[in-house]
């Protein structure tokens, strides 16, 4: 395909993700207050929150999708800031069991699968250890979505009110068209909200999956080439800047994080080199959730997808800036990889463990 | 650094096709420093530094080179798959060209050289000629070309049939140890280096040979 024509699909299959933040926002507001009570009143708990956001994300191994689904429900008033808080925070740890998973592969070869496994799961070990730290702080202070909140204000309007949002309006005719093809085969109320939603569901995963995978065609060789450069002379800024841009791009921190797994399992990428990618995959990954709040006219949605792109980069600046704590996730993925090296059992039994059993007690226990 | 990703660039494959044409330019000038210092009276030792460097070099880019196409793996997926492999291959020829080269500096620095020897003249028209084959193998890298090869490959086999037949000679000889062996062995390693030469294009063109070429042993590689 030409570049110019993909380069054209990308343009029209955002709007098509604008469309189903949209339409999901909509089929929200459509099934009534108390629909909407009874659905999310089990995620009240920020606990729950956490383990329904890793949960969520690990089904639809994305946190670009999950996210944008939150921040649609914030912008349709079902969750509140609150609430969205941790599960936004879940998604981050969730999105990374993706590159977990590919590094998986390499299970049979001990040292390509130490060096891989620990490359996979720095990225874990530091979003673990960033809601550890920043969730009870957000609880205790309320510091992150005051910020956001404070920025979002300035920007687009203080909260409760509604801004007039260009994107929201390029998008409103096709979710009225999806809205009055669903009630012309005779849904209403909580069945059209929920055919709604399911539409808005659908399009945010499929367009951001073929987002995803048509970027990555349109500027694999310029990855290629600045992967390279990262690896010859790169500093962790550089590598930082870089995980941020190509993430950005793609529309997908598991795609730039899982492009290093076969590198460290080839012996070279090294832990230390991968990590600052990983970190600005993990800032890149934010322009999504940016994005869908772009297609809201509400202001809390901005703030939760601001919230996002804070915490993310709360956490660079206290696990990775300060140079005596910067080993501490290379070093507990570094121990875990040589456990999951000498018996692969325990990999397996981690990755079902921590992004799966836990979530689930968690969810079970908090709600 | 962030800014030259926006900026175009050749792709991966051609970038490394090009380091590696960069390496065998280098191997070449390893061979002609090599086998002059063989074959005339230059001094073994003036050339040892720079060969050496170069193979250092070389050995450099071999390295950076794997790296490359690891990550070109990594990033493109598998689709270039043969193209990788072939130069995997090739690359690892051209790094043996290298060593093969050296050698023959080894030789001469052993105080085997064949300066001034009555088919001094023949000996470096036969080195000009296989010189003149790496800039061939360098064209035919970038640009393949199945009748140039095949015009080259049998140049060459007919290089290598030569060279076998005056090895064969030479071990059959009546002539004294120091007069036959150094030339036998310098032989050897031309034998090794046209093999090479013309491998380095078959790697290039078809990565994973459906028939095992019979005309290199492992031994001798």
């Amino acid at each position: 395909m030409p570049t110019a024509v993909r380069a054209a699909l990308v343009g029209a299959l955002i709007y098509l993700f604008l469309v189903g933040v949209s339409s999901l926002e909509q089929g929200i507001k459509v099934m009534g207050q108390d629909t909407q009570e009874q659905l999310f009143s089990n995620v009240s708990n920020p606990i729950a929150g956490l383990c329904i956001g890793v949960l969520g994300t690990v089904l639809v191994q994305s946190s670009s999708a999950s996210t944008s689904v939150i921040v649609g429900l914030v912008a349709a008033g079902a969750i509140d800031i609150d609430m969205a808080v941790p599960m936004i925070m879940g998604a981050n740890i969730g999105t990374t069991v993706t590159n977990t998973l590919v590094s998986l592969g390499s299970a049979r070869r001990s040292d390509e699968f130490r060096r891989a496994f620990a490359t996979a799961t720095v990225h874990d070990f530091f979003n673990v250890f960033a809601v550890a730290i920043l969730l009870p702080i957000e609880l205790l202070t309320g510091v992150l979505s005051n910020a956001a909140g404070w920025l979002s204000e300035s920007l687009v309007g203080a909260s409760g009110s509604e801004w007039k949002s260009p994107f929201k309006e390029w998008v409103k005719t096709p979710v009225g068209w999806i809205e009055d093809l669903e009630s012309a085969i005779g849904l209403s109320g909580t069945a059209l909200g929920v055919v709604m939603v399911a539409t808005g569901l659908v399009l945010i995963i499929v367009s951001l999956g073929l987002i995803t995978k048509n970027m990555r065609k349109l500027i694999a060789d310029r990855v290629e080439r600045s992967m390279n450069s990262v690896l010859s002379k790169g500093s962790g800024s550089i590598a930082m800047l870089l995980g941020m841009v190509i993430t950005m791009l793609v529309q997908s921190s598991s795609i730039t994080t899982s492009i290093l797994i076969p590198m460290s399992a080839a012996g070279v990428l090294s832990i230390r080199n991968a990590y600052p990618v990983t970190l600005g995959a993990n800032v890149g990954t934010t322009i999504t959730a940016l994005l869908a709040a772009l297609a809201s006219s509400s202001p809390d949605a901005l703030t939760v997808a601001l919230v996002h792109t804070l915490f993310n980069l709360s956490g660079i600046v206290i696990l990775y800036v300060p140079r005596f704590v910067r080993g501490a996730p290379i070093y507990c993925a570094e121990w875990l990889a040589r456990l999951a090296a000498t018996r692969p059992v325990w990999a397996v039994a981690y990755v079902m463990g921590a992004f799966i059993m836990l979530p689930l007690v968690g969810f079970g226990l908090a709600r | 650094m962030v800014l030259s990703f926006f900026r175009k660039s050749p792709r991966g494959l051609e970038h490394a096709v090009s380091r590696a044409v960069g390496m065998l330019g280098d191997a070449r000038h390893s061979f002609d420093l090599a086998t002059l210092a063989f074959l005339t009276d230059t001094s073994a030792a003036a050339v040892d530094a720079d060969i050496r460097a170069t193979d250092e070099r070389m050995n450099r880019t071999e390295i950076e080179l794997r790296s490359e196409l690891v990550v070109h793996i990594s990033v493109q997926g598998t689709m270039d798959i043969g193209s990788v492999l072939g130069l995997i291959l090739l690359i690892n020829k051209i790094e043996r060209i290298g060593d093969q080269a050296k050698n023959v500096l080894d030789l001469a620095e052993a105080g085997a050289g064949l300066a001034n020897q009555p088919d001094s003249e023949a000996l470096l028209a036969e080195r000009a000629e296989i010189s003149a084959l790496f800039g061939e193998v360098a064209d035919l890298m970038v640009e393949h070309d199945d009748g140039r090869f095949e015009a080259l490959n049998q140049r060459c086999e007919q290089l290598q049939a030569s060279h076998q037949a005056k090895i064969i000679g030479y071990l059959h000889s009546e002539e004294p140890g120091r007069a036959v062996v150094p030339r036998a062995i310098y032989y050897r390693y031309l034998n090794r280096i046209v093999a090479n030469l013309v491998g380095i294009v078959r790697a290039a063109s078809e990565p994973v040979a459906l028939e095992p070429s019979s005309s290199v042993s492992d031994l001798d590689e």
